[in-house]
């Protein structure tokens, strides 16, 4: 039985659940995705990548789906990957988690704003 | 970085991870590189790719594709017995490279330790050690017929009841004491083989102080012999070799030997040395004035170094004044040479009143021959010798007593050493008879050495500078010369 390596879900993992969670994308758009949903901070290299892609996957947070139609016509040998219901439910439960310890960063005062 | 480089990281990664990814990883690093131009954006690229590296690998072994891809413990001992494949890729030529390079490396380390001198086996060049059988013998030959050249009694008894060494100036090797032919060998029966080996066995058992390891080594040689192990053996010289090397492998103990003397052995006991006729005590003492007590040469050489040539460690009882008096001739010297090159051995009281006027204080003694082997010596007074430089020449047929005098001087860090590897005689255990071609050595008490290091029985003592025995004085003077310089 393989230890599990998404607890805690580290932050490449979990920016990957995020980025597919109004998507479906190859390994390049997911790295794409999370290098702008994080304005440039965070660009994953494929080791990186394709190792969170298959724990994740392994998990059963993310699954791979047929290829798109654009894709198997070409050359290019890709796989995409969507988020199950599980994966939503865990970046859900990671958000959450985030969101208390924002409120508390907050109420310590070392947080100062409205938003989030 | 070129693609190349990146799919040789890539072969970094786990071999189910490249198989699965591969193509894709490298597809991302062109898309990569395609849409990221320029030098800023390319460094960048190379940057991230590194960071990757180490972040992502450890990440990818921690996966559980090697997990999944070898079948688990509890898969294989639920089916039955089949060759399954752990690892899907061949073997990469460079870690066959690699272990092939290892594994040579091994042989020769292996080679290179075999190769050094252990104490537990002779040294090629410890040639002729006096067996016990040889030193009965000898002593047999000694006691019944006094040399005419005047060589006496020798002190170093095996054990207090046999002597060992022959006298001062006979040559070692040419008593002729044990016959053993050349041509075939003396063959043995089955019947006489276990006899033997028995015989060792209990004697062992009876005699040798450890009795534990006696218990040991008794059992192991029946052992071998109920299994056959000696079986093959047919020649009498060969079993005793064997039995040896059996016993000193499970004793750890270079002072037990198994000897076979084709000359018959003689039957009765010998008379231990302190009984020795008063006949030949004055013999030995007409023999040793006639012979200025075997001191060839005392006289002062160029440069004020003093020059010893001694052929025996003499009974002080007879020749401690001479001894003392050569010693007082040599005490105005800057250096001292001990030439025992010819020395065969001799007293052990005479080894320590030699080395005496060498120290300003109290020193640990070994003597293992005497009773404790371990006590104190104490300096002689009014020795101007006691801070001067000493050197030993030593030659292959230094022996016993001159190898006692060599190897606490040594010990002691008191001597240089100057020419050959000694003979390698210490010659510690009583002899005990078998039938009439077979004896053995067995040490009875046990032999404590202050320096903690094995005696030179069977080794010798390594000279700390190795010339031909020819050169040795030469090179003493020369070495003294320099030391006086300095």
């Amino acid at each position: 039985m393989p230890k599990r390596k998404l607890d805690p879900l580290p932050s490449a993992a979990f920016h990957i659940l995020l980025a597919l969670a109004d998507n479906v994308l190859h390994g390049y758009g997911i790295m794409r995705q999370v290098e702008q949903q994080t304005n440039g901070g965070i660009r994953l290299g494929p080791g990186t990548l394709y190792s969170s892609l298959q724990a994740l996957v392994e998990e059963g947070l993310i699954e791979e789906v047929d290829r798109s139609p654009a894709a198997a016509k070409g050359t290019e040998r890709r796989r995409y990957y969507r988020l199950t219901s599980s994966g939503r439910k865990l970046a859900h439960h990671e958000a959450d988690r985030m969101a208390d310890l924002l409120r508390i960063a907050r109420a310590k005062k070392i947080l100062r704003g409205e938003y989030v | 970085m070129s693609e190349q480089l990146f799919a040789f990281l890539l072969r970094l990664y786990p071999a189910a991870f490249r198989e699965k990814y591969r193509d894709e990883a490298l597809q991302l690093y062109r898309d990569r590189l395609r849409d990221e131009t320029g030098t800023f954006p390319r460094a960048r690229l190379y940057v991230d790719l590194l960071a990757d590296a180490a972040t992502g690998l450890p990440q990818a072994w921690r996966n559980s594709y090697a997990v999944s891809n070898a079948p688990s413990f509890a898969q294989i001992t639920e089916s039955m017995p089949s060759f399954r494949l752990l690892e899907k890729e061949k073997l990469r030529p460079e870690f066959i490279a690699m272990g092939s390079t290892l594994s040579v490396l091994v042989l020769i380390g292996f080679g290179l330790f075999m190769s050094l001198p252990s104490p537990f086996r002779p040294l090629p060049n410890s040639r002729n050690p006096k067996s016990p059988i040889e030193s009965v013998m000898e002593r047999l030959n000694h006691s019944t017929s006094p040399q005419p050249d005047g060589s006496g009694p020798d002190g170093f008894e095996v054990a207090g009841v046999v002597p060992a060494t022959p006298g001062a100036l006979t040559a070692r090797g040419q008593s002729g004491a044990v016959d053993v032919p050349t041509g075939s060998a003396p063959k043995i029966d089955p019947a006489e083989r276990q006899r033997v080996v028995q015989a060792v066995a209990g004697n062992l058992q009876v005699h040798y102080y450890d009795h534990e390891k006696a218990q040991n080594a008794s059992a192991a040689i029946l052992a071998l012999e109920q299994r056959g192990a000696y079986d093959a053996i047919v020649d009498g010289p060969d079993l005793a070799v064997r039995l040896t090397s059996d016993l000193r492998s499970s004793t750890h103990d270079l002072h037990l030997i198994v000897e076979y003397s084709s000359r018959s052995l003689p039957n009765q006991p010998v008379n231990p040395p302190a009984a020795l006729p008063a006949v030949v005590s004055e013999q030995y003492r007409q023999a040793m004035k006639q012979q200025n007590c075997t001191f060839e040469k005392v006289e002062i050489l160029p440069n004020n170094i003093g020059y010893f040539k001694l052929n025996s460690f003499p009974d002080p009882a007879v020749c401690g004044a001479e001894a003392r008096a050569a010693l007082q001739n040599l005490n105005q010297a800057d250096a001292i040479i001990f030439d025992l090159r010819d020395n065969g051995g001799g007293q052990p009281d005479m080894v320590a009143q030699m080395s005496a006027p060498l120290f300003d204080h109290s020193v640990p003694w070994f003597n293992p021959r005497a009773n404790p082997s371990s006590t104190m010596l104490s300096p002689a007074y009014r020795s101007k010798l006691a801070n001067k430089p000493v050197y030993i020449l030593t030659s292959t047929l230094t022996h016993s007593g001159a190898e006692h005098f060599t190897y606490n001087l040594k010990m002691l860090k008191r001597a240089t050493i100057v020419g050959e590897n000694t003979a390698g005689s210490a010659e510690l255990g009583a002899f005990h008879r078998i039938d009439d071609h077979f004896g053995m050595g067995i040490p009875e008490t046990p032999i404590a050495n202050p320096y903690g290091k094995p005696d030179w029985e069977l080794i010798g003592i390594a000279p700390d500078v190795r010339v031909p025995a020819a050169d040795a004085l030469a090179t003493a003077e020369k070495l003294a010369l320099e030391y006086r310089k300095n």
